[in-house]
C-alpha cells in the first residue's frame, strides 16, 4: 500500500511543478507603456482609446493603426494586425497584446472591456436621467 | 416591493426547510411532511418571482434596474425573453431556479430510496444560499434605487413615463442577439444544477454511513450532469463560431475554463462510480471527487463573478460589489469545509469497507484515466487562478496565454485516449495478458495506420502524429465495441458511443486547429477575387430586418464558386443603436461542407471610385472631383426666395458659389428645392467645360452659421455616370474537419445519455426485485 501512494504522490508533485513552470513561462504580464519599452518582450498594457487622436485601418495589409493612453496617462501608437473590433467604441478600456517595436506597440490581439455587454457598471446613468 | 418581499420569504423559509430536515434526520416524519411542503412552496414562489420578472420584461417596465439594463422597447420578442438572464441578477435567478427544478425530480426519487431528509436537508442548503445571492443581487431594484447617486429620483422618473422616447431601456447586446442565447445559457445553467445532485448524495450517504448504495443512485445524476454541461459547453463553442466571427471555438478564456473544470471531474468521477460499483474500490475517492465536481462550480462562479479576474478576462463580470465577492468566497468556504470535513469525519470507518485491486484489471485503467482527467482539471484550474495566485504571491499582474493549455493538453489527450483503449481491452478484476495484448492489437494497428497516412497527408509534427495515433486507437476499439453492442444490446453500448465521439472531437480539433488557413481579402463591388481554390464574388448587400428602426442589418451577398459547385454565403454588417452605430457588429458567412468549412469573417469596408460630390463650409473652396483645375467656393446661403418656391411643400434655397477655371471667375446662384428632408438639385451648366453642377444637400448649423455646409453634386456629360463601388474586407478561412468537432461533441453526450438510461433501469429493475421476493 504505502510505495504505491509513494510514487502517485511523486508523480502528481512532478506533474503539478512541471505545469506550475510552464504557467509561469507562458504568462504575459501586464504592465505600461514606461514598462514595455524597457521590457522589449510580450507584455500587455491596458489602457483607453484616445479617441482625439487619428485611427485609420490599412485594408490592404489589414492593419489598425490607433492611439492608446496606458493607465499612467502615456500615451502610444498600436499597430494591429487586424481590423477595429466589434466594440471599439463601446469599450471603458481595452488591452492589448504585443511588444514594442521601434516606438510602436504591435499587437497580436486587442480585448475591449464593454461596460453594457455583461454588468453595467454604477456610474452608467440611465438615459432616462440624461 | 411584492417580489422582493417574496424572495425575502423564500430565503427564510428555505432556512426552515433546511432545519425542518434537519431534525426530520432523526426519523420524525412530521418534519419530513413540513420540510417537503415547504421545498415545493419555494419552487411555488419561485416561480411566481419568475413570471414576475418576466411580465415586467414583456410589460417593458424600465421602473426595473434590470429590464433597463438588458432590454428595450425595440428588441425583438425571442430575444426579450432571453433578457430574464443576460444579466447577473438574472443568471443567478435562473441558476437559482434550475437547481429547483431539479430537486423536484430529485425529492421523489430520494423519498423512493429512503434518502429523502439526508439528501434534501444538503439540498436546501444549497438552494438557501441561492436564494441568498438573489436577496443580494436583487433583481427587481428600481431605478431611483439603483441610481439614486447619480440623483435618479421616483418623481423624476414618473415625470417621464409617457415619454416613450426617454421612457427606454438600454437594449440587448447584439452579439447576444442570436438564437442561440435561447438554448446556451439555460442548457449550462442546468449543467451546474445537476452537478450538486451527487454531492448532496455523498454527503447524505457519509451521514448515513452508507458507502456503497449512494453510487447506484448518484451515478445516473452524474451521467446527466456530465451530458447537459458538456452539450452546454458545446453549445458555446458553436455560438462563439458562428456568430463572433474569430473562426474558433474555443479560447480557454476563464468564463469557458469554468464550465470545463466541473465537467473535466465529473467525468472523472463517473469513471471511478464505475470502478467502485464493480470493484468495492476508491469509496474516499468517489466522496472526494463528488464533493470537487460541486465545489468547482462553486468556485468557477466565484472567478468568473466576483470581478477578481476582472482586468485579465474578456467577459468575466466587472466589479458586481464586494459584498457579493464576500457571499461567493462565503458559500464557497462553507461547501469545501462541510465536504472535507463530512470526508475527513468518515474516514476510519470508509478504511474498513475498502477493497483494493489488480493492475491488470480494467478498473485500475479506469482510475489512472480519472487521474488523467483530473490531471487536466487541475492544469486548467492553475491557468486560470494564475493571474490571482500572482497577485497573492505579490507578482507583477499577469495572464496565462492559450499556449499553456494547449501545449499541456497534447499529452495528456495521448495519455486519455491510449489509456480508454486499454482499459477496454481489460477485463474487471484480472486479465490475462495474452488476452489483452490480442484485443488492443488491433486498434494499435489501426492507429499506426492512420499516423502513417497522417504523415504522408503532410503531418510533419510528432506530438500531433501520437494524438492522430491515439485517437484512431480509441476510435477503432470504441467504434468497433459500440457497433457489436448496437446490434445486441445497445442499451449497453452508451460508454462506447461516448469515447468514439471523444476521439471524433480530439480529431477534428487537430485538423482545425494545425490545418486551417487564412487569406486576407479585398473584394470590389462586382469583382472576383481568387483565394485558396475559391472564387469569391461581392455581388452587393441587401438590408434586412428593415422592421427595427433601432437597427441598419446588412447582407453582403458574396458568391462562392468552388469546383463545380456554387453558393452564397451572406456574412452581415449590423449597425445598432446599442453602441450608437458607431461601428457595426459583425457576423460571419460560413460555406458549410461535410469536410471543409469556408469561414468569410467581415473585416471592414472601403469604397473605390472617385465620389462626384463635395461638401464644403462657408467662405471655403474645394476642387471639383472631375477636373481640379476647377475649384467651387462656397460664399454664403441665400433664403430669401424660401417661400417663393413651385414646388409644393417645399422651400427654394439657394447658394450663392464662385466657380474659379484657369481661364475665368464666375458667380453662381444655384437652386435647390427642399422639404426638410429630400433635396432636388436644380443643375446648372459650368461654361467652357461640359460639367453641370448643382446643390444636393444642405446643412445649416444656426449656432455657428459659418459652420453650415453645402454639398455640391457634379456630373458630366462626357464620363459615364460614377459610381462609388463598395469595398469589402474580410479574412477568409478554411476550417478542415471542423464539424467534427460539433457531431463528436453531439456523439458524446448521446453516449451519457444512452449510458445514464441504462443506469436508471438498472436501478428500477433492483428497486422493483426485492418486492417481487
Amino acid at each position: 500500500m504505502k510505495p504505491r501512494y509513494i510514487v502517485g504522490a511523486v508523480i502528481a508533485v512532478i506533474c503539478f511543478a512541471g505545469s506550475l513552470w510552464l504557467v509561469q513561462s507562458s504568462t504575459i504580464e501586464y504592465t505600461t507603456v514606461a514598462k514595455a519599452v524597457e521590457l522589449k518582450k510580450r507584455v500587455t498594457i491596458k489602457g483607453t482609446w484616445k479617441k482625439s487622436e487619428e485611427s485609420s485601418y490599412d485594408t490592404e495589409k489589414n492593419i489598425f493603426r490607433f492611439v492608446m493612453t496606458d493607465d499612467e496617462s502615456k500615451d502610444v501608437k498600436v499597430e494591429f494586425e487586424g481590423s477595429k473590433p466589434n466594440n471599439f467604441e463601446l469599450a471603458e478600456s481595452i488591452v492589448v497584446k504585443g511588444r514594442m517595436e521601434n516606438g510602436v506597440f504591435v499587437a497580436s490581439d486587442i480585448l475591449t472591456k464593454c461596460p453594457s455587454k455583461y454588468e453595467g457598471t454604477n456610474s452608467m446613468k440611465p438615459t432616462a436621467a440624461r | 416591493m411584492i417580489p422582493q418581499l417574496l424572495i425575502h420569504l423564500l430565503f427564510g423559509l428555505g432556512v426552515g426547510t433546511l432545519l425542518a430536515y434537519l431534525f426530520s434526520m432523526r426519523g420524525d416524519t412530521r418534519y419530513t411532511v413540513v420540510a417537503r411542503s415547504g421545498y415545493y412552496g419555494i419552487c411555488g414562489g419561485l416561480l411566481i418571482v419568475a413570471v414576475w420578472q418576466m411580465v415586467n420584461i414583456v410589460t417593458h417596465n424600465f421602473d426595473v434596474s434590470y429590464v433597463y439594463g438588458y432590454s428595450s422597447r425595440e428588441l425583438a420578442s425571442p430575444f426579450l425573453y432571453a433578457t430574464f438572464y443576460a444579466g447577473q441578477e438574472g443568471s443567478f435567478m435562473l441558476w437559482t431556479i434550475m437547481t429547483a427544478a431539479f430537486g423536484v425530480v430529485l425529492l421523489p426519487y430520494v423519498r423512493r430510496n429512503g434518502y429523502e431528509s439526508h439528501v434534501m436537508v444538503f439540498y436546501t442548503l444549497i438552494l438557501s444560499f441561492l436564494l441568498l445571492m438573489m436577496v443580494v443581487k436583487n433583481p427587481f431594484a428600481f431605478l431611483w434605487e439603483t441610481y439614486a447617486k447619480d440623483g435618479t429620483t421616483r418623481e423624476y422618473i414618473d415625470s417621464i413615463r409617457n415619454d416613450l422616447s426617454r421612457y427606454n431601456g438600454k437594449g440587448l447586446n447584439p452579439v447576444l442577439q442570436n438564437r442561440w442565447i435561447m438554448i446556451h445559457p439555460p442548457i449550462l445553467f442546468a449543467g451546474f444544477a445537476s452537478m450538486s445532485i451527487p454531492f448532496v448524495l455523498g454527503m447524505a450517504a457519509l451521514v448515513k454511513k452508507q458507502y456503497r448504495e449512494w453510487i447506484d443512485l448518484a451515478l445516473p445524476w452524474a451521467l446527466a450532469a456530465c451530458g447537459i454541461l458538456g452539450f452546454g459547453i458545446m453549445l458555446g463553442g458553436f455560438w462563439a463560431y458562428v456568430t463572433l466571427g474569430w473562426g474558433g471555438f474555443w479560447a480557454w478564456d476563464p468564463v469557458e475554463n469554468s464550465s470545463l473544470i466541473p465537467w473535466l471531474i465529473c467525468v472523472a468521477l463517473v469513471h471511478t462510480m464505475l470502478v467502485q460499483q464493480r470493484t468495492q474500490g476508491l469509496i474516499k475517492t468517489n466522496f472526494t471527487l463528488a464533493t470537487l465536481a460541486f465545489v468547482a462550480v462553486l468556485y468557477s462562479t466565484f472567478l468568473t463573478r466576483s470581478g477578481v479576474l476582472g482586468d485579465t478576462s474578456v467577459h468575466a463580470f466587472v466589479e458586481p460589489g464586494f459584498f457579493i465577492y464576500l457571499l461567493l468566497l462565503i458559500i464557497l468556504g462553507t461547501f469545501i469545509v462541510l465536504g472535507v470535513g463530512m470526508i475527513i469525519w468518515r474516514w476510519k470507518d470508509i478504511v474498513r469497507h475498502n477493497a483494493p485491486f489488480a493492475k491488470t484489471s480494467r478498473e485500475f485503467a479506469l482510475s489512472l484515466g480519472s487521474s488523467v482527467l483530473l490531471a487536466s482539471a487541475v492544469i486548467v484550474t492553475l491557468g486560470t487562478s494564475y493571474p490571482i495566485i500572482a497577485e497573492v504571491l505579490k507578482q507583477p499582474k499577469v495572464a496565462v496565454e492559450p499556449s499553456f493549455y494547449n501545449l499541456t493538453h497534447v499529452p495528456v489527450l495521448i495519455v486519455m485516449l491510449l489509456l480508454n483503449a486499454a482499459s477496454l481491452s481489460l477485463s474487471w478484476k484480472v486479465t490475462d495478458i495474452a488476452v489483452f495484448r490480442r484485443r488492443l492489437l488491433h486498434s494499435l494497428v489501426t492507429g499506426l495506420l492512420a499516423a502513417v497516412v497522417a504523415r504522408l497527408l503532410g503531418v510533419t509534427e510528432v506530438s500531433w502524429l501520437m494524438l492522430v495515433f491515439a485517437a484512431w486507437t480509441s476510435l477503432r476499439i470504441n467504434g468497433e465495441l459500440a457497433f457489436r453492442l448496437l446490434k445486441r444490446a445497445p442499451g449497453k453500448a452508451g460508454a462506447y458511443i461516448s469515447h468514439f465521439g471523444i476521439s471524433l472531437l480530439v480529431l477534428g480539433v487537430i485538423a482545425t486547429a494545425g490545418y486551417t488557413q487564412t487569406d486576407h481579402v479585398r473584394m470590389v463591388e462586382g469583382t472576383s477575387v481568387n483565394s485558396m481554390g475559391y472564387t469569391l464574388t461581392f455581388l452587393g448587400k441587401q438590408q434586412v430586418e428593415r422592421e427595427y428602426k433601432d437597427r441598419e442589418k446588412f447582407e453582403y451577398l458574396i458568391r462562392v464558386d468552388h469546383g463545380s459547385t456554387s453558393t452564397m454565403v451572406k456574412p452581415i454588417l449590423y449597425y445598432s443603436d446599442f453602441n450608437k452605430r458607431q461601428s457595426p457588429f459583425l457576423e460571419p458567412g460560413i460555406y458549410w461542407t461535410v469536410a471543409k468549412d469556408l469561414y468569410v469573417s467581415p473585416k471592414a469596408l472601403d469604397s473605390e471610385g472617385k465620389p462626384s460630390e463635395i461638401s464644403i463650409m462657408k467662405n471655403t473652396s474645394a476642387p471639383c472631383p472631375f477636373d481640379s483645375a476647377t475649384i467651387v467656393e462656397l460664399q454664403r446661403f441665400d433664403m430669401s426666395e424660401a417661400q417663393q418656391s413651385e414646388m409644393e411643400g417645399y422651400l427654394k434655397l439657394a447658394v450663392i458659389a464662385t466657380i474659379r477655371r484657369p481661364d475665368t471667375t464666375l458667380e453662381r446662384k444655384l437652386y435647390c428645392y427642399t422639404n426638410g428632408t429630400a433635396f432636388v438639385p436644380i443643375y446648372v451648366s459650368i461654361p467652357g467645360s461640359t460639367m453641370k453642377v448643382g446643390v444636393k444637400k444642405i446643412v445649416r448649423n444656426n449656432a455657428d452659421p459659418s459652420q453650415s455646409t453645402a454639398t455640391f453634386a457634379f456630373s458630366d456629360s462626357t464620363r459615364p455616370a460614377t459610381m462609388v463601388r463598395e469595398v469589402f474586407i474580410a479574412d477568409v478561412s478554411t476550417k478542415p474537419l471542423i464539424n467534427l468537432v460539433w457531431i463528436g461533441v453531439i456523439t458524446m453526450v448521446l453516449g451519457f445519455g444512452v449510458s445514464m438510461g441504462r443506469q436508471k433501469s438498472m436501478r428500477t429493475r433492483e428497486t422493483e426485485q426485492p418486492q417481487q421476493s
